[in-house]
């Protein structure tokens, strides 16, 4: 009708079909995915964004950046697997009594922004951690009475005897007491320019990666080889495979033919135990309550089966001596059969089932009323290799004539059922902190055994035993190492014997590496260090690396 | 005028309905959100008791009885105050929000009205041509395209695009070293990482938008009046436009009011695939950590815009279509 107003239909077509291809056409010539790290820097897949990077580095907040303890030194490190002590802020410490414990405070250290470290440092560390206990990480008030400075030597007094403390002290990290006493609120800071004491510090940061620069005033520059760590945001498998890589912690399907595959000659892995996948059985309620129900579920796994069918093979089935092998061989105890490894038994299963009440009708396991044994196994909804492990469970008991039902409420309501002890079984996981005391006090320790529908943090199944509870307050005395190799003998026996959790199999630490630009990666022939990226761990391995072919 | 009142006044109902589920639903979801964080933490390893008292105390879980937190959640909301994130402590909400908000809406917002526009016009075309190869391909090519899930499409131009050819970048919104400023180069870094997600989601809303316009005009074609103008001697395409694609576009625009208001929503899977920085990929993790004030936040900001989109929707039909005032 009106003429300028006319279109042409055809040419409508074409042109709505020529904005959908716009979209894809406009840069068919560039080639996508980001640029490897170059020459000299270090490409690390530590920190993933969620799914970019939230600028925080505050050393004591829990989603601080990964990369804030690249830069943040405690007073000494230690080596989860062996639980190995490194000296770092602190040369060395001395225990005059099981109430007491001296740091000798190391000189000549210096800030990264040229300001001398000093004693007084830590002690401003520690009282700060006093005044916001929403810092204190690792708790370590809960177990230090009074910090005193005395030149270079920082005395801490102990609400008890407590020589474990000693380790829990140690890992606080240092900050600078010239910075941190302007800062208003330590809880909500996020520390956007760090000042440091450690091999690293900020170099630039954007939401989608960051860098850390060497730090030029570091007190022992001459052992650390990389110039740059690149950190990005997005570490998904493909990116670890496809970007060149020099170290990633990562789950890797099929490591040997994708990671392995990618760089035949450079590339390696190593998955060494970080924690015993367990079984909790729900203490308080019967059948669980047994030790003999127990013992029959734990002969009535195959539990090589379980972990290759749960971490494709990438990790070895748990013992019940509580340890993990071969990380903790030191403290094993040579008396308990087997070194503490339990293979599948199905008549000696039957044999405990029978003493507990259970016998075996037709194809299933009764009680005294002829019910067939039933109860469920939770897990949180997501964690895929659990979930196969329970799996196989749930066949392995099913063939013996249990019938087992799967739970899987999401993350948080998992964890609140763990916490409140409203499960039959629950997966969970123990051990791996480094310390022996602290891995069996976690899993055995009476004062966390709350009342079911009372949440607790440790101890989830709720074992009880007052004679355990005496063992563990010697060895938290003890400072004397055989007395402490016998106290861990006898903790192990009680796993071993009572089985308050029924371990499965290890969860891996997936360390992925590269020697393309740097070697002297920790491995299981030199365990020096476990291949976790957070925490304090990776200042053993960015102290330890040289550069190849140097 | 007593037909907007009317409208105005359902509006502000639904609103307070709105407002008030949204405070209740995330509360009775199992858990709270310091067992997510603890949850999250306990995969990479056991965590310590005082680790997790720790995170009790630095997320402060709500206080007070249920009531008194629906009335200072009430007070907050008056304000736009939406709280401190439990997940990104110490980022305020709305921080996160407005950082998310622009990727969402020049992604999906774009997409969306390229999409209809292109879909609806593809729609006209194919019902009058009908019987014809510009008939078939696009109803059959759209009807097969849009039964696609979104993140398999996802997955796939990830997979043959990204990696096998190399030709898109894989994941986020903009390069790694690049930092968001004004520049021509980071809007040209933007518009390349967009072009994956935004086709994966074109491709999977397409073809709705073509059946749906398609076959309101054949319908539309039937009517007298469209036989009535053709008998006049109206040329074919003024019928085609200006007498049946405008009639027919009426219960498409119903629809497309509706996906507008969805747009804040994001698309969640689409953006988690791609790892945009965008609401969807915000709403998953407020989600997944139990971040209270955060999924209150997100939730309220969808389905107001989604009321919102509906309440001028109404009104534009109440414009356009004078039997629906009735």
């Amino acid at each position: 009708m009106h003429p300028g107003r006319r279109t042409s239909l055809t040419a409508l077509a074409v042109l709505s079909v020529a904005a959908v291809l716009a979209t894809s056409a406009c840069s068919m010539s560039v080639k996508g995915g980001s640029a490897p790290a170059a020459n000299g820097s270090m490409l690390v897949g530590a920190d993933n964004g969620s799914p970019t990077f939230e600028k925080n580095f505050n050393p004591y907040a829990p989603n601080k950046r990964v990369g804030t303890t690249y830069m943040y030194e405690p007073l000494e490190v230690i080596n989860s697997l062996d639980g190995k002590e490194t000296p770092f802020l602190a040369t060395g410490h001395t225990a005059p009594d099981a109430k007491t414990v001296v740091f000798d405070i190391r000189t000549g250290v210096k800030w990264s922004d040229g300001k001398p470290f000093s004693a007084s440092d830590v002690a401003f560390t520690f009282q700060l951690l006093k005044d916001h206990k929403e810092l204190d990480l690792k708790g370590v008030w809960q177990r230090v009475d009074s910090v005193a400075v005395d030149g270079q030597k920082v005395t801490f007094t102990l609400k008890t005897d407590d020589v474990p403390a000693a380790r829990v002290i140690e890992q606080t990290l240092i900050v600078p007491e010239h910075v941190w006493k302007s800062v208003k609120d330590p809880v909500k800071e996020t520390n956007a320019k760090p000042v440091v004491t450690g091999p690293y510090v900020l170099g630039s940061f954007s939401p989608n990666q960051y860098t850390l620069a060497k730090n030029k005033n570091y007190w022992q520059a001459d052992k650390v080889a990389a110039d740059k760590l690149v950190l990005p945001a997005a570490n998904t498998q493909l990116d670890v495979v496809n970007n060149g890589y020099d170290w990633a912690y990562s789950f890797m399907t099929e490591v040997d033919k994708t990671w392995v595959g990618a760089n035949k000659q450079h590339n390696s892995y190593w998955f060494p135990p970080g924690g015993n996948v367990s079984l909790y059985p729900n203490l308080t309620k019967a059948p669980f309550n047994d030790v003999n129900f127990r013992q029959g579920l734990s002969w009535a796994l195959d539990r090589s089966k379980i972990a290759n069918n749960a971490e494709q093979g990438y990790v070895d089935a748990a013992g019940q001596s509580g340890l993990l092998l071969p990380n903790q061989k030191a403290a094993l105890n040579t008396a308990l059969p087997d070194g503490g490894a339990i293979a599948q038994n199905t008549q000696k299963a039957l044999d405990f089932f029978a003493k507990a009440g259970f016998t075996k009708k037709g194809d299933t396991l009764v009680d005294a009323s002829g019910k067939q044994l039933s109860f469920s196994i939770t897990t949180a909804n997501g964690y895929t290799d659990w979930l196969q492990g329970v799996k196989t469970v749930q066949g392995q008991l099913k063939a013996i004539g249990i019938d087992v039902k799967i739970n899987q409420p999401q993350p948080a309501a998992y964890n609140q059922a763990l916490q409140s002890g409203n499960y039959d079984l629950a997966m969970g996981s123990f051990g791996g902190t480094g310390s022996i005391y602290d891995d069996f006090n976690n899993l055995l320790n009476s004062q966390f055994a709350a009342p079911v529908g009372t949440p607790t943090t440790s101890n989830f199944e709720r074992f009880s035993d007052p004679k355990v509870d005496q063992i563990l307050a010697a060895l938290k005395a003890t400072s004397d190492p055989a007395e402490q190799k016998k106290l861990g003998d006898q903790l192990q026996t009680v796993v071993y014997d009572q089985v308050p959790a029924i371990a499965m199999f290890y969860g891996g630490l997936w360390g992925l590496f590269s020697d393309k630009q740097f070697t002297g990666w920790p491995s299981e022939k030199n365990p020096y260090a476990s291949p976790m990226t957070w925490d304090s761990n990776p200042l053993l391995i960015l102290t330890h690396l040289t550069k190849a072919g140097a | 005028m007593n037909f907007v009142l009317k409208k105005v006044g359902l509006l502000l109902l639904t609103l307070w309905a709105a407002i008030t589920l949204n405070f209740l639903l995330p509360r009775l979801m199992p858990g709270s959100p310091a067992d997510a964080a603890i949850a999250k933490l306990a995969q990479s390893g056991p965590v310590s008791a005082s680790v997790q008292a720790a995170i009790k105390a630095q997320l402060g879980v709500p206080t007070g009885n249920i009531w008194e937190q629906y009335v200072s959640y009430l007070g907050n909301l008056a304000h736009f105050d939406f709280g401190v994130s439990f997940t990104f402590f110490p980022q305020s909400v709305s921080s996160l929000i407005s950082a998310a908000l622009p990727w969402t809406i020049v992604l999906v917002g774009v997409v969306t009205i390229v999409s209809f526009v292109c879909g609806t016009l593809l729609g006209v075309l194919a019902a009058w041509k009908r019987g014809t190869w510009l008939d078939t391909l696009p109803t059959v090519g759209g009807a097969f395209v849009s039964g696609f899930p979104y993140f398999w499409t996802a997955l796939l131009l990830l997979f043959f695009l990204g990696y096998v050819a190399g030709l898109f970048p894989r994941s986020g919104a903009y390069g790694a070293t690049v930092t968001p400023n004004f520049s021509i180069e980071f809007f040209g870094d933007a518009l390349y990482h967009s072009i994956l997600p935004a086709l994966t989601i074109l491709i999977t809303s397409l073809g709705g938008w073509v059946l749906g316009m398609r076959n309101n005009m054949i319908n539309t074609l039937g009517e007298d009046y469209v036989t009535f103008a053709e008998a006049n001697g109206l040329k074919p395409k003024t019928v085609a436009l200006r007498y049946a694609a405008r009639n027919a576009l009426l219960p498409n625009l119903t629809a497309f009011g509706l996906a507008l208001g969805a747009v804040v929503g994001g698309s969640l899977l689409v953006e988690r695939v791609f790892n945009y920085p965008g609401l969807g990929y915000l709403l998953y993790n407020a989600v997944t950590n139990q971040d209270y004030p955060l999924m209150q936040a997100l939730f309220l900001m969808i389905t107001v815009s989604v009321l919102l989109a509906n309440f001028i929707v109404d009104i534009l039909y109440g414009a356009l279509d004078p039997r629906t005032r009735r």
